[in-house]
């Protein structure tokens, strides 16, 4: 388990990447130019205006940048439009917002300006970063240094830059020049210097925490590109990137984060070594010309607007194309956790990177909303963030980092802390010449064991400290004794429980997943721990005896759907290894056997309670293949949403109440079924309501999970539902779980969210834990903690493995304290705050409001950019909306949020549901691109250059991007939608549908390879996307002027629309909230 | 049969009564002792009964029969009905009728006569109207064959063969079901081709028949409910249920053989010192709730083979725990028993959901321990089933009787269904009720008695099974009204008519009319009369039917002593003595016998109840009420024929005097039947002189007892077990226990050479007759 390789991810191999840094930095650039673009445009600078024209440009021109940065942003002026392409770029989004990375380094460099440099001079930052590539030497140099060895400074220096607006285009470089209008005033724009340095300094940055991994080639080939092709360029950068990220991802996904932007790594390196410059880091501002947009004439800000609003007045709105958008990253970042004994700043979540833990957990596995821990809850109330952890205890690693350690202390068992029984880790303290040992979370000395006992090194470290993993590494895995056992280790059995009832197999919806599970099959372990059980059900339940004595199996039918039993004690359930033939001819059978049921009930919840009934002595996983309403028996279900639509005026107040589970039954029975270690899986194949938001509970609670296939189409839906049972079955996963996430003193966990039972508020219990799983532990203080001082978090997975040893993964991270804000904000992780927000708000859906709901996540954003405005960037004018570095993105996010389709008041009950009960387990790495997909364009797919990324550079959200000729695919990383404009040529058609026009492409759209390179780049695409999400997306097929089209179009969160404002307008908004605030 | 018949004392009516000569008072009749009642032998063959194929003539007040015992006015064509006097008109298809030309049922003769309707306008019309009309015209028989799994493997092996030979024998139309149960219960889906397929019910709850009916898919289409029965099939039943669960023989012996190979034990697991859980409670109610969803009205038999006791569910008779044993008569005595009464009120209720349905359960129950006869006897009883209690599924006890249900020919037991019966009699008579296998169908009548002994308060009965020797005893009271004030204006006789309805084992459908009349005795004066009436054989039936009655029925009733009082009275009011004088003490030959009767019926197996387990006790008891008189009276006082060189084989004294070195012994005690052999006789035996030709005769001396004792077999019903022993082998407790013990060890040396004793401290015949003469007398 230590390491397991998911069946399907096989990482790239190339560790090597690691050398890539550079790459990165050219996206990483842009981030940052971005919010110097914003911030120029809309504060200070009247060029402002000019810059945001001017923006585009800079990509153009970003070949150029390396030295002519400074310039960029005149440059940019020329070629807004680049952005079209730029998107390309883009993509890489994942948290180009380049963090606080080149603020960090950009303090030491700008010092001069930056320490104040939060306020105006953002667009110094901007130069600044690439100067941070300098500077990073020197002052990034402590931690970079050693990564700095990328600069070798070859290319992406440029990057850094970031304008953010840029960040479309690749470009970043370019953006970096234009920020640079902000720049101007700096002669940071020298920053765009950077660019010349470009690929260095960027690195340095980034290097300094990712190694750069592309290195020279990046470099060079980025250099180029950028200036010429605006977006293109950036593709180049990306592909080369992605190529290594990409190849990993081939296999599998397990990466999550498609998105490697390698701008990022620089950046959370950077940090973590340069704590301290904090401040001025952070500040990486847009101004937002208030006065841009015409609203900006209502708003008071008149001020700033004036100013900028002269100058922009052409444009008179902000321009689009300039306001920070995700830059995608290709490269690899190579991350060590911590180094010189501090904690560095993980890279994105979304990016590919690769980790070397050197004392702190992988990010992966733990991590936290802010790299750093206020020292008080005052701290932290001011700063508007919220301190929380995302643990995805079995998370997929990649596959070039180390495997995880198992370690083995016999029976003894893992060395704890006596008093609050914490593991050993890096961080407990050995004193007395090792003879006793003080545990970093709640203080206490124990006795080291006897044979536990090591003497101390001159460093005051154990002199076998590198050599046990335990005492060197964030995360081990340690053999649990008897003690952490009530019974054997619980073999793998696997149930799989099939609809039957008359829709189920009309819409061939049990063909599918017969067929499924008789694949699937050949992919359980072998051995005599692995048992199967099968049953299927309409009114009632139909078990088979699988047992070989037989001479075919035996159908055992439970009539009583209120009062269930299980028909046999034994045979139900049977070792795999005695039933496979008699299971496949089984398999086989029932859609024959099925095909005239006239039986339209289904007895849902009877079904799972008599196969947990069956399952109960040895627990295990149960797989609900379910496509109705559960009309009968124990669990029935009214379809209430019919009942709320017929009854609108009570509906619409009491709306979030259809998102709520209808009764009890189903917790209760959840509740039993997490004791005794069922875990239930449900697959809604379905062509109606289903009311998801009670059937869910069960998969919920018992650490499951629900699928949801609708309209469920046997045509399309096939491969994906086969697709999803097999990554099921086959992800590394554990049995009978039991999860704790302890603190240091000081800090305490407030609350667990995520899919699993609770009976004592410290634990979780998991029937089924896997590496998809991800939990949001929210904490709190209880007292204040010493400035300068380490926080510690150990999550704590006890688990039994698919071969039955039991362990407990012990993942630790120790973070820094501070006292300043500006700390928090350079170490604030935006990728992981978000998804706190996406949580939290996802959890409160069903018990208020929907418009409360969107307010409070709109307050979370301006709280937190509030906070900063006031008292990181106090130097800035009022006129000026500034964003920090890191969290630059967090209005397009929230913008994005609070039109997703949780959010929405339209839709149908069940989306809803499943969204939300969707994001409740969902990992930070897709977590992201629920929110804001990506998307890019398939039409042209063969007319672009191949740079090493198979994927295309994306899209921003907006129809502005959306051409009628065009075909564009859009994917959340778990739907995919193609898009089909009503222009489209007839011969892109034929190479991609083989069809001539839109309207002959059939309905269930099932995506086929024709033998022309378009078509066959659409296929590697859709692969490639596919094993980056770990996921067989959904494929919709959507065209201009239908209904479906329209759905796309709700994706394209950027634009204004009946829910909400458009991003520039959103921008105002805070804004202009966050000035409201600031005179109040 | 048809020669026996003209030696049979029931004639052609089959009916006997205690009395055949009745007083005409109540206080009169309190004081015969014996209670007026009549056996009737309800479809026993005869040769000599006509069989009518049209519909009977109904008195148009009363409903009785036309019967050779009304008046008629030829020429009038008017019938005046005996039992009320009504004049009724013969219909216009009797215009031809006149002296020299009456139909076959007023034919003096024969005061039994069967009506048989053509099916086309039977009334019942028991036909699935969904068949063609073949089928229809032949409703099939319906077995739904219950089958207890939690049986070891050798025993379930002996049931498995005995079912497929059973199924081998079906006709091919029988409809058959089947349904295994243990821990839960498992209804066959014989119907489904795909694979096996079973529902399964859970062994611990109830199960109200609508659900199950609904959960195996039988409801919904607003089937009707109990009680319907009369009314069969008109609505029509889905189809769906007759041909998923029930198919006939010949499509499903496949599917079924195949089903016994794979059928196995129960699997649930049992716990050490645990009885396994078995439902038969539950896998009863699902039998009876699928033959009520399917066909309901049409005669079906619920056949149980039971391995041991109820444990789960509704209907449990003992815990789970091994150390707790099944109640005994003196936890029943004590009330010391948990599960009966539950129990019993459970089976009550399943025997009146079969009655309502008409369908029948058979019991076959083989184990070493009780199984809970004792709990189902009623709804054995009241369904008329059979009952068949063996020590195991491989003696030939269970397995010779279960394959005489399916046999065809001589032998085999005639099984009807879907009987009724009525009772029509003279309206100075009253019917207390029947003792038997039927159930009251609570049709209240002027002729219903106040006081109710067994099935009462009604006229008409249902016997949902019945066969040839099914045999009820009916009890009679007279009206309280005294009429003998005017006794010039009453009829000498009075008249008593059976009516009795029912589908055959080949789907016909009849109406037996039995009209039997008697005297009235004027006065007590008119003794002789009344002493010459009386039915010794059949009083003593009665007694025995009556006592084990009230033994179940009563609390701390002794029937020693009932019986006692109730001889001694008949003693002092009909024996002839001088008071006070106990050698002066005669009895007519009209009561001789009744005595000894008596005397055994004390000692037997009805009374003596402590030496059997409750559920042996239900199973005599249950033979008891169905049998004809003569079967109940070998129950109730064993045959014993002696066999010796000497002499023809001849009838010998119950006593133990009749045991001899030199003698072969064959004891007919119903159940059991024993050929025993004296001590020489075992050992010329056993040195093998039969084998020598030179001793022909000695062979045939042996071969004799075991040819008679195979006649008797032959015809019975249960299978009686039959035991070969020789003297003072351990075997021989059956003969002695059944033997009057004249000879004990307290006066052994009054005994002969090459005789035996018996050890009890039982009183002798000759006591008992000593102190019987001695209270008799007294005054």
């Amino acid at each position: 388990m230590a390491a397991p390789v998911p069946p399907g991810a096989s990482r790239p191999g190339d560790n090597t990447s690691p050398p890539a840094p550079n790459y990165n930095p050219n996206f990483r650039g842009f981030p940052d130019s971005l919010a110097d673009n914003m911030q120029n445009l809309n504060l200070n600078r009247p060029p402002m205006t000019s810059n945001l024209a001017a923006r585009p440009p800079p990509f153009g021109q970003s070949p150029a940048f390396p030295s002519s940065s400074p310039s960029p942003g005149i440059p940019g002026p020329s070629p807004p439009f680049s952005r079209p392409g730029p998107p390309p770029v883009a993509q890489l989004r994942p948290s180009v917002p380049g963090y606080g990375p080149p603020s960090s380094t950009l303090p030491l460099n700008f010092v001069p300006g930056r320490p104040t440099g939060p306020p105006t001079s953002q667009p110094m930052f901007l130069g600044s970063r690439p100067r941070p590539s300098t500077l990073l030497s020197s002052t990034g140099s402590p931690a970079a240094p050693t990564s700095g060895g990328p600069y070798p400074g070859s290319s992406l220096p440029t990057h850094p830059i970031g304008p953010p607006l840029l960040t479309p285009g690749a470009h970043p470089n370019t953006l970096t020049s234009t920020p640079l209008s902000a720049p101007q005033v700096m002669p940071p724009s020298g920053s765009s210097g950077n660019v010349m340095s470009n690929g260095p300094p960027v690195f340095s940055s980034g290097a300094l925490s990712a190694r750069p991994q592309f290195p020279p080639i990046n470099s060079a080939s980025q250099p180029p590109v950028g200036p010429n092709v605006v977006r293109t360029p950036p593709g180049p950068a990306l592909q080369s990137q992605l190529p290594s990220s990409g190849a990993p991802q081939g296999t599998m996904p397990p990466l999550g984060s498609p998105f490697g932007v390698p701008s990022w790594r620089m950046q959370p390196q950077q940090v973590a070594p340069p704590p301290v410059p904090g401040p001025t880091q952070t500040s990486q501002m847009f101004g937002m010309p208030p006065p841009l947009p015409n609203q900006s004439m209502t708003t008071t800000i008149s001020p700033a607007v004036g100013q900028t609003g002269a100058p922009m007045a052409g444009p008179s709105k902000i321009d689009p194309n300039q306001i920070p958008r995700p830059t995608p990253s290709s490269s690899v970042i190579l991350h060590e956790t911590r180094q010189g004994n501090q904690a560095t700043i993980p890279p994105p979540a979304t990016s590919d990177y690769i980790v070397r833990d050197t004392g702190n957990c992988s990010p992966r596995y733990m991590r936290c909303t802010i790299n750093q821990i206020p020292f008080s809850a005052d701290l932290l109330v001011t700063s508007g963030m919220q301190l929380a952890l995302l643990v995805q205890p079995l998370a997929l690693p990649h596959p070039s980092e180390e495997p995880i350690q198992v370690v083995d202390f016999g029976e003894s068992g893992p060395v704890r802390c006596s008093r609050c029984k914490a593991y050993i880790n890096p961080f407990m303290k050995f004193v007395d010449q090792g003879r006793r040992f003080i545990c970093n979370f709640c203080g206490f000395t124990d006795e080291t064991p006897r044979d536990y006992h090591c003497n101390l090194g001159p460093d005051g470290r154990r002199r076998d400290a590198d050599e046990r993993p335990e005492l060197c590494r964030g995360t081990v895995e340690f053999v649990a004794t008897k003690e952490f056992m009530v019974r054997e280790p619980m073999p793998a059995a696997y149930f799989f429980l099939i609809d039957v009832s008359m829709n189920a197999v009309q819409t061939g919806a049990t063909a599918a997943a017969c067929s499924a599970i008789s694949q699937v099959i050949t992919d359980l372990p072998e051995g005599p721990r692995t048992m199967v059980g099968v049953a299927t059900f309409d009114s009632t339940i139909h078990f088979y005896n699988l047992k070989r004595a037989l001479q075919q199996p035996l159908m055992l039918i439970v009539p009583d759907v209120q009062d269930v039993y299980t028909p046999l004690e034994t045979d139900v359930i049977v070792p795999l290894a005695e039933c496979r033939q008699h299971l496949e001819l089984l398999l086989e059978s029932i859609p024959s056997m099925f095909h005239n049921n006239m039986t339209s009930e289904s007895a849902f919840g009877a079904a799972i309670e008599a196969a947990f009934l069956a399952m109960k002595g040895s627990g295990g996983k149960l797989l609900v293949f379910q496509s109705v309403l559960p009309s009968l028996g124990i669990g029935a279900l009214s379809a209430r949403e019919a009942e709320g639509r017929t009854n609108t005026s009570a509906g619409e107040k009491e709306a979030h109440k259809l998102l709520q589970p209808a009764d009890k039954a189903f917790k209760e029975m959840a509740i039993e079924f997490a004791e005794y270690q069922v875990c239930v899986d449900v697959f809604l194949t379905t062509q109606t309501y289903v009311d998801i938001a009670s059937i869910s509970v069960i998969p919920r609670t018992t650490g499951g999970q629900v699928y949801y296939y609708y309209p469920f189409s046997a045509l399309s839906d096939t491969a994906k539902l086969y697709n999803d049972l097999r990554w099921n079955i086959t992800r590394p996963q554990g049995f009978e779980a039991v999860m704790r996430v302890r603190c240091s003193q000081g800090i305490q966990v407030q609350e667990y969210y995520g899919n699993f039972c609770k009976r004592i508020p410290t634990d979780v219990d998991l029937a089924g834990i896997d590496c998809d799983k991800t939990f949001m532990v929210t904490l709190k203080h209880d007292d204040k903690l010493q400035d300068g001082s380490e926080c510690a978090f150990q999550c704590a997975l006890l688990y039994t493995t698919l071969f039955g040893q039991r362990r407990i993964r012990v993942i630790t991270l120790s973070l820094p304290v501070t006292s300043m804000l500006s700390n928090l904000f350079r170490a604030a992780d935006l990728d992981t705050q978000f998804c706190c927000f996406l949580k939290q708000a996802a959890s409160e859906i069903p018990s208020k409001p929907l418009l409360q709901v969107r307010e409070q996540v709109t307050n979370l954003c301006i709280n937190a950019l509030f906070s900063y405005r006031k008292f990181c960037a106090t130097v800035s004018s009022s006129g000026q909306l500034i964003l920090p570095e890191a969290l630059k993105l967090l209005p397009l996010y929230t913008l994005a949020l609070s039109k997703s389709i949780g959010l929405r008041n339209e839709g149908r009950i069940d989306e809803r549901s499943f969204w939300i009960n969707y994001v409740s387990s969902l990992s930070t790495p897709l977590a992201i691109p629920l929110v804001y997909p990506r998307m890019v364009a398939i039409h042209d797919l063969d007319s672009k250059e191949d740079h090493n990324s198979v994927i295309p550079s994306f899209l921003p959200l907006s129809s502005e991007h959306i051409s009628n000729e065009g075909i564009y695919l859009l994917e959340n990383g778990h739907d995919c939608s193609i898009y089909i404009g009503d222009s489209v040529s007839s011969d892109i058609l034929q190479r991609l549908f083989g069809v001539a026009t839109v309207d002959e492409i059939p309905t269930p759209f099932v995506l086929q390879q024709f033998d022309n390179p378009l078509s066959k780049k659409l296929n590697e695409v859709v692969n490639e996307i596919r094993q980056q999400r770990c996921s067989y997306l959904r494929l919709k097929l959507c065209k201009k002027g239908d209904p479906s089209g329209m759905s796309f179009f709700s994706y394209m969160v950027e634009d204004k629309s009946t829910g909400g404002f458009s991003y520039v307008e959103f921008l105002i908004h805070v804004h202009r909230q966050i000035q409201h605030k600031m005179t109040a | 049969m048809s020669e026996l018949a003209n030696t049979d004392p029931e004639g052609i009516d089959g009916v006997r009564m205690t009395w055949n000569a009745w007083p005409r008072t109540k206080v009169e009749a309190s004081k015969c002792v014996v209670p007026l009642a009549a056996n009737i032998s309800l479809i026993r063959s005869h040769p000599d009964i006509p069989r009518l194929p049209y519909a009977p003539l109904r008195c148009k007040t009363c409903s009785s029969i036309l019967n050779p015992f009304s008046r008629f006015d030829f020429n009038a064509k008017i019938w005046i009905c005996p039992f009320c006097y009504q004049r009724n008109h013969f219909p216009p298809h009797y215009s031809a009728i006149s002296e020299t030309n009456v139909p076959g049922e007023l034919y003096p003769q024969y005061t039994t006569v069967e009506y048989v309707l053509p099916l086309s306008s039977n009334p019942n019309s028991f036909g699935n109207p969904n068949l063609d009309p073949a089928q229809q015209l032949q409703p099939s028989p319906v077995f739904v064959f219950l089958l207890d799994t939690c049986m070891i493997e050798e025993e379930m092996e002996f049931v498995k063969s005995a079912l497929r030979q059973a199924i081998g024998l079906l006709p091919d139309n029988a409809l058959v079901g089947f349904i295994s149960f243990g821990s839960q219960v498992q209804v066959h889906e014989l119907g489904f081709s795909d694979m096996s397929k079973v529902y399964v019910f859970r062994g611990s709850k109830e199960i109200a028949k609508e659900k199950v009916l609904e959960q195996l898919g039988l409801g919904g289409s607003g089937r009707r409910q109990a009680g319907a029965y009369q009314s069969g099939l008109k609505g029509g039943f889905p189809p769906s249920g007759v041909t998923r669960f029930l198919l006939p023989a010949s499509d499903c012996e496949y599917t079924l053989n195949l089903l016994l190979d794979e059928l196995q034990t129960d699997q649930w697991p049992v716990p050490p010192a645990s009885r396994p859980a078995r439902c038969t409670g539950v896998a009863l109610s699902v039998a009876a709730g699928l033959l009520g969803a399917c066909v309901p009205g049409t005669g079906a038999r619920i056949i149980a083979l039971v391995g041991g006791p109820c444990t789960e569910g509704p209907g449990s008779i003992v815990s789970k725990d091994l150390s707790d044993p099944v109640r005994s008569h003196k936890d029943l005595d004590k009330d010391a028993t948990p599960y009966f009464k539950k129990a019993v009120k459970f089976y009550e209720g399943l025997a009146k959901q079969l009655v309502s349905q008409g369908h029948v359960l058979d019991l076959f129950a083989s184990a070493l321990d009780q199984v809970g006869v004792a709990e189902m006897k009623v709804a054995v009883e009241r369904t008329g089933g059979l009952v068949v209690l063996a020590e195991s599924f491989g003696h030939s006890v269970f397995k010779d009787s279960f394959k005489r249900v399916f046999e065809d020919g001589e032998q085999s037991l005639g099984l009807c269904f879907n009987g009724t019966l009525e009772i029509n009699c003279s309206k100075e008579i009253k019917i207390q009720g029947i003792i038997g296998p039927c159930t009251s169908l609570e049709k209240k009548g002027p002729s219903v008695a106040d006081t109710v002994i067994g099935e009462g308060n009604t006229t008409a009965w249902k016997m949902c099974g019945l066969d040839k020797s099914t045999c009820l005893t009916v009890m009679f009271d007279l009206s309280s009204s005294d009429r003998s004030n005017n006794p010039g204006t009453i009829n000498p006789q009075f008249y008593l008519q059976f009516l009795t309805s029912y589908q055959g084992p080949d789907g016909q459908l009849a109406l037996r009319v039995t009209t039997v009349t008697r005297r009235w005795v004027d006065s007590p004066a008119n003794s002789e009369e009344l002493i010459q009436g009386f039915d010794q054989e059949t009083a003593a039936v009665v007694m025995a039917r009556y006592v084990s009655l009230k033994m179940e029925m009563e609390e701390a009733f002794d029937a020693t002593r009932w019986l006692d009082r109730h001889l001694i009275r008949l003693c002092s009011k009909f024996g002839d003595y001088r008071k006070d004088d106990p050698s002066s003490f005669t009895l007519n030959p009209s009561f001789s016998l009744f005595p000894q009767f008596m005397f055994n019926l004390r000692r037997s197996q009805f009374v003596q109840v402590f030496n059997n387990s409750p559920d042996e006790t239900a199973y005599f008891r249950m033979l008891l009420n169905r049998e004809n008189i003569s079967n109940a009276a070998v129950m109730i006082q064993p045959s014993l024929i002696s066999y010796s060189f000497n002499s023809l084989p001849a009838p010998a004294l119950l006593d133990v005097s009749s045991i001899a070195a030199d003698k072969i012994l064959l004891l007919d005690s119903y159940v059991s039947i024993v050929i025993f052999h004296g001590m020489t006789i075992a050992q010329w035996r056993n040195l093998g002189y039969q084998n020598q030709p030179e001793h022909q005769a000695f062979a045939q001396l042996l071969q004799a007892p075991r040819d008679d004792a195979q006649i008797i077999i032959r015809d019975r019903f249960p299978v009686p077990r039959l035991v070969v022993c020789d003297q003072h082998g351990s075997q021989a407790r059956f003969l002695l226990a059944k033997l009057n013990p004249s000879a004990t060890y307290s006066n052994a040396h009054e005994m002969a050479a090459g005789s035996d004793v018996i050890f009890t401290d039982d009183v002798s015949l000759q006591v008992f007759f000593e102190h019987l003469q001695k209270l008799a007398v007294q005054s």
